[in-house]
Parts: structure tokens; C-alpha cells; sequence
């Protein structure tokens, strides 16, 4: 080989490799493709009852002036790559909601990075955003971007997770659902598959995770609690995916085969799991799975038996946070914690409601 | 067993290390397979060997191509990425049939190797640093191509990640059909004694004229290659395109497998057999700790602590 030859060997092979990628691609059947993550169909959230005496905020409290939303500019910075149906659904239901009002909407996506959230954020200021929504990738570290969004009266909510900060202080508001809860309401469907008797396992989500921690607390005090004579009997982490969830399902079904439930912390798992329960030539119903999330795949599997209930988290952010948001903005009063209503599904709505499925 | 009784009878600490670092992967696994049989409800189940044999497949692959660079004194960290960008091609190529997919998924593991190979063999990067490139980008490039997990629902596909001939199920079959190519190759090609030589010392290999730079372009295509079919064969399992988490941290899992099993980090010699128990070793570890419902950190742990003992044994007979 010459030596240009050589050095472009590399250059050759790396456009071969997007050739392959790009030039005469065709996917499995691409018109049958379920349309997943549309922000406008389906449910948006609703809030839930406020407990008494929930803390609020006013415009006046947060300090600021009042301004009219449809001719603000609204600046929505994501966490994570919109590579799961969860952040899909989240972007595309707060882009439907500003398009639905005419707000600009300025965005951008922090890829997972801290440090590029922080940035975002500022970037979005400076360009001029009045208000802002962020879906924090962190709990903790925002205090320099808070204060420099206080010194600029740029109101703040959060979406889906918390940040370590005063509300109506540092921030405006949070809207979220609440994992706790949902784990025990999984827990209730586990317990009425299975009649409150048996031997469960659940598949954990990533570790360190404050959802992974929630979701669990919910489930296993609720157990506890109202069905002693369930017991957890596995406890093992399939990291929120689909392929660790199946992995992890194997191992139980070959060393418990009697085992009873199984309660997947997300839907992911939950489908590994209908996986490795299919490729050990079980039946579907067999093994009462209990997901927590509301794709529609999984949704699908309650369809089909192989799924006994998915407790939705709903990712549909948009329209609560721009009410809250407008709210806020024209000088009523706002709840400082807006905790989301999350639907489920059962054998006896999934079929009914597999559309508002993200 | 020779060795290891003329150890026994006069304790010669460094053959006794020697012989760890070449034999020890066999006993760890002996050991485990006698606990599980011993401890384990439903272990000696042909159940429960098919699974363990299906889940170690795709490791197993990869850490054959992962031996291959180890031997050539280099490393392969885009094989998780590589096996990422294979379960995208399937995903896009599946409209073909599987057998498209499956030769789309191959290229792109050989154009991935072809990069790595040429910066490695013709431009003189490091190893480490040639492939860490790649293991960022690839897995970029596999988000660009399918941004979020796809569903595969064809049938061929189905059959050839849960099927089997004469009750071994096909990813075994494919992955035991590469141990023999791999051994073979290693053992009894010119390509195989020259991969060694450019291993053990590369200027020596240059100077009795070697094919250095052919060789090692080789190595890292084949090893492209080799995690490609591994991500197709994991897709086809999952049935579905994830390329977010699809071989994620199989990099690691493959390095363990070969070092523990005795292919040393110097380059010089690769142990074929020796990959396949290490790989063998690391599934049966995980599989213990799950059977037995131990925290997940615990995995990583154990995991830790056996890597930390291959690489002692190493060091002992580095020293001799």
C-alpha cells in the first residue's frame, strides 16, 4: 500500500460504515410502526387534590413582575437524550403545549451531562428566555444557575424530579408524580393478582437512583403492611433496561420456578421479563407481572395476558407546567409541590385505553 | 496436572503461580459448578445450563476478538459499542431479511475494525486511545442511526435467538463454531504464529520482516467482526434494537474473561480454551449471586477480587 493509501484506509472504512448506516436502509415493517411519544394525543396530567394546607406561591412572595404567558418566551431545558419513551413523551407534550398557547419555546437537551444542564440553563437566560422548565438531571448543584435566574426574575418550575432548593424561593414550583406512591400502588395490584399469598421478586432499577428507592419503599412497606404472607423473596437490579431485566428473569425462574410475581420498577424490565418467561415456554398469566411506567408495549402486554398491570407515570408535562406557569405569571396563587394524578392499567381498561399509552 | 503435582512436591512458588495463571480459571470454575450443585435449588437442570450457556454466548464471542488484541500486546474498547452499532444495523437492515442484517451488522464490525486497525497499524496510536474513540463514537453513531429501542418481530430472527439444533441452542452453536475458528486460527495459521511474534516484541518482529502492519489491522477487523455477530445474536435474543444499553460495559466483561484466563497483558500468547472458562467463570459468578439474591454491588465486588487474583498470579510469574 502507498503511503496516502494507508492513512486513508481509515477514511474509507469509516465511510463505508456510514454508507452502511445511511445509504439504502430499510427497516421491518415501516409503515406498522407504532407512533410512540406524541405529545398531544393521549392524557395530559392532571393535578392531584392538594392536601390542605399545601404550601403555595404567589408572584408577589417569589418577587417578580407579572407578565402575560402567550407573549413570553419560555425556555425548557431536558435532561436526557430523548432516547426512551418516557423523555420523548415529556419534550413532545411541552413543544404541543407551547405551539397549542403560541409561547416561544427555546429548548435544549443536557444529554445526561451535569455540567451541560448548568450551561443550558444559562444559555437559555441569556437568550432570553422569561420563564423557565427544567427536568433536572440532579437534585443537588444549581445554586449558581438559581441565582443568576433570581437576579434576573426568571421564574423557575421543575418537571419530574426534584432539585435541593426553597420553593417559591430558589425556584417556583415542582411538578411530579410521586414514586412512593406509585410503588404502592403497585404493591395493591400485586396483592389482588395473587390473592395477598406467595412469593414475589422485583427488579430493581439502577441503584442509587431516587426513584429506584422510592419505587421500592412503596411497594415493600405496602406488602408489609396489608399482605404479610407475600413475600419478597428476590431482589436483584435489571439497571431500568429491558436486556438486564430479561438476564436477571432467567436466573429466578430457573433457581424459584414457583415463584408467584414478579414487580418490574419499570416497563422495560417488565417486558425482559414476559422475554424470559416466553423463551422458558411458560404461559402468559403464569407469573403476575406489575410494571410501573404506561408505554405502550407494555400496555400491549396487558392486552395480552402476559402483563397483569402497569401503573402509569405520566410523562405529559406540558400542560400542567404551562397552567401552573400562566397561573403564576398573571398573579394567582400556585401550589410550591403539584403532585400528578397517575392513571393505571388493568385487564379492564388496557385495551380501552392502550391509545393514551406513550 | 503434571505440573501442578511437581509444584506439590517441591513448593516452587513461582510454577506454582505459573500454574495458577494458566490453570486456576478451570478450578474457579470446578469450584463454583460444585457449590452451585451443592447449594443451589434446580442447578443441575438442562434448563438451567441452557441459560447460563445462551447468556455467556455473546461474552464469550467478544472476548475471542478481545484475546486476539490482548495478544497483539494491544486492547479493543469499542467492542461495546461495536455490538451497539450492530443491533442499529439490524434494526435498519431487517427489512431485507435476516441474513442482510446479519452481513450489514458484520461490515459494520469490519469497517469499525478497519479504523482501529489503521490507527493502530499505519498511523502508530496507541491502542487503548485508537479504540476509546471509537467506543465513544460508535455508540453516538448507533443513537443517530435508531434513536430509541425498536422492536424486532421477525420470525428468523425469533428462531435464532431462542431456537436450537439437536437441543443446543443456535447463539451456543455459533459461539463454540468460533472457538474453533479462533483456536484454529491462533494455533495453526501463519497468521496466528505472526499475531504472537508482533505480541511478544514488535520491533523483533519487524526486524525478521513480519507483515506487522497487515497483521494487526487484521486483529482489530477480526475482533470488530467477532463483537458485531455478538450484537447481532444479543438483538436477536432481546428481540429488540437497544441500542442505548445494548453491550454496554462489555468491554470490561471481555477483558476479565481473557485475562483470568491466562492471556497475559504483555502480549506474546493467547489462550483460547482459557477465554472460554473466564468467560464461562464470570457468567457462573453472576449467576450465583443473582441465584442466591446477593446485593448487585456484591457482583461488582467479587468480580473485582477475581480480576485482582488473575492479575497477582500474573505478576508472580512476570517476576520469575
Amino acid at each position: 500500500m502507498k503511503p496516502l493509501a494507508r492513512r486513508l484506509t481509515a477514511a474509507t472504512a469509516l465511510l463505508t460504515a456510514l454508507a452502511l448506516a445511511s445509504g439504502c436502509a430499510k427497516s421491518e415493517d415501516e409503515a406498522g410502526k407504532p407512533t410512540s411519544g406524541a405529545g398531544s394525543e393521549g392524557g395530559g396530567q392532571v393535578a392531584a387534590e392538594p392536601t390542605k394546607g399545601a404550601k403555595t406561591c404567589t408572584v408577589g412572595r417569589y418577587g417578580g413582575e407579572k407578565l402575560d404567558l402567550s407573549k413570553a418566551t419560555v425556555g425548557f431545558s431536558q435532561s436526557e437524550k430523548e432516547a426512551n419513551p418516557f423523555r420523548i413523551a415529556e419534550t413532545a407534550s411541552i413543544r404541543a403545549e407551547a405551539e397549542k398557547r403560541g409561547v416561544k419555546l427555546l429548548t435544549a437537551n443536557a444529554q445526561s451531562q451535569f455540567s451541560k444542564q448548568i450551561s443550558d440553563v444559562q444559555d437559555l437566560i441569556s437568550k432570553g428566555a422569561d420563564l423557565l422548565v427544567i427536568a433536572p438531571l440532579n437534585s443537588d448543584g444549581w445554586e449558581p444557575v438559581l441565582k443568576q435566574a433570581a437576579s434576573k426574575n426568571v421564574p423557575i418550575v421543575t418537571v419530574d424530579r426534584q432539585i435541593n432548593a426553597t420553593a417559591c424561593k430558589d425556584y417556583v414550583s415542582f411538578i411530579g408524580s410521586d414514586f412512593v406512591q406509585q410503588g404502592r400502588r403497585a404493591a395493591d395490584q400485586m396483592i389482588k393478582a395473587t390473592g395477598g399469598k406467595g412469593k414475589v421478586a422485583i427488579l430493581l432499577g439502577t441503584p442509587g437512583n431516587n426513584v429506584t428507592t422510592e419505587r421500592t419503599k412503596g411497594f415493600r412497606d405496602r406488602i408489609k403492611k396489608k399482605a404479610p404472607e407475600l413475600d419478597v423473596v428476590f431482589q436483584q437490579t435489571g439497571e431500568f433496561a429491558r436486556e438486564k431485566g430479561q438476564q436477571v428473569t432467567e436466573q429466578l425462574i430457573q433457581s424459584k420456578p414457583d415463584i408467584d410475581g414478579i414487580y418490574a420498577e419499570n416497563d422495560e424490565m417488565g417486558l425482559g421479563a414476559v422475554n424470559a418467561l416466553k423463551s422458558a415456554g411458560r404461559k402468559a398469566g403464569d407469573v403476575k407481572i406489575v410494571t410501573v411506567d404506561g408505554t405502550r408495549n407494555a400496555v400491549q402486554g396487558v392486552v395480552d395476558k402476559w402483563i397483569h398491570g402497569v401503573i402509569e407515570s405520566n410523562p405529559r408535562f406540558g400542560p400542567l407546567a404551562f397552567s401552573t406557569l400562566d397561573d403564576f405569571t398573571s398573579g394567582k396563587k400556585v401550589g410550591q409541590s403539584i403532585v400528578i394524578k397517575d392513571g393505571a392499567y388493568t385487564p379492564a381498561n388496557a385495551e380501552r385505553d392502550l391509545s393514551k399509552a406513550f | 496436572m503434571a505440573e501442578a503435582v511437581a509444584g506439590r512436591i517441591a513448593p516452587d512458588r513461582a510454577a506454582v503461580h505459573s500454574w495458577l495463571q494458566a490453570y486456576g480459571v478451570y478450578v474457579g470454575v470446578g469450584v463454583l459448578l460444585l457449590f452451585n450443585v451443592a447449594f443451589t435449588d434446580h442447578f443441575l437442570s438442562a434448563e438451567n445450563f441452557r441459560t447460563q450457556a445462551v447468556q455467556v454466548a455473546p461474552i464469550l464471542i467478544v472476548a475471542l476478538g478481545m484475546a486476539l488484541a490482548i495478544g497483539s500486546e494491544g486492547i479493543d474498547l469499542s467492542v461495546g459499542s461495536v455490538m451497539a452499532l450492530s443491533t442499529s444495523l439490524v434494526a435498519l437492515y431487517l427489512g431485507y431479511g435476516p441474513w442482510v442484517a446479519l452481513l450489514a451488522t458484520v461490515l459494520g464490525g469490519i469497517a469499525i475494525g478497519l479504523v482501529n486497525g489503521s490507527l493502530v497499524a499505519f498511523v502508530g496510536v496507541q491502542p487503548i486511545v485508537a479504540t476509546l474513540a471509537l467506543m465513544v463514537g460508535g455508540r453516538g453513531l448507533a443513537l443517530v442511526l435508531v434513536p430509541q429501542l425498536e422492536d424486532v418481530r421477525d420470525p428468523g430472527m425469533r428462531a435464532l435467538g431462542s431456537g436450537d439444533l439437536l437441543g443446543v441452542p443456535y447463539p451456543v452453536l455459533i459461539a463454540l463454531a468460533l472457538v474453533l475458528l479462533v483456536g484454529f486460527a491462533v494455533r495453526r495459521t501463519t497468521f496466528g504464529r505472526q499475531l504472537l511474534a508482533i505480541g511478544d516484541s514488535r520491533p523483533a518482529a519487524r526486524l525478521a520482516g513480519l507483515p506487522v502492519r497487515r497483521v494487526l489491522l487484521c486483529v482489530y477487523v477480526a475482533s470488530g467482526a467477532l463483537a458485531a455477530v455478538a450484537g447481532f445474536l444479543a438483538t436477536a435474543r432481546l428481540q429488540a434494537s437497544d441500542p442505548t444499553s445494548l453491550g454496554s460495559l462489555m468491554e470490561l466483561s471481555a477483558i476479565t474473561a481473557v485475562v483470568v484466563g491466562g492471556t497475559p497483558l504483555s502480549g506474546g500468547r493467547v489462550r483460547v480454551g482459557g477465554t472460554v472458562a473466564g468467560a464461562v467463570l464470570i457468567q457462573l459468578l453472576t449467576a450465583t449471586l443473582i441465584k442466591h439474591d446477593l446485593p448487585p454491588s456484591w457482583t461488582q465486588i467479587a468480580q473485582a477480587a477475581v480480576i485482582v487474583l488473575a492479575v497477582y498470579a500474573a505478576r508472580e510469574r512476570g517476576k520469575r
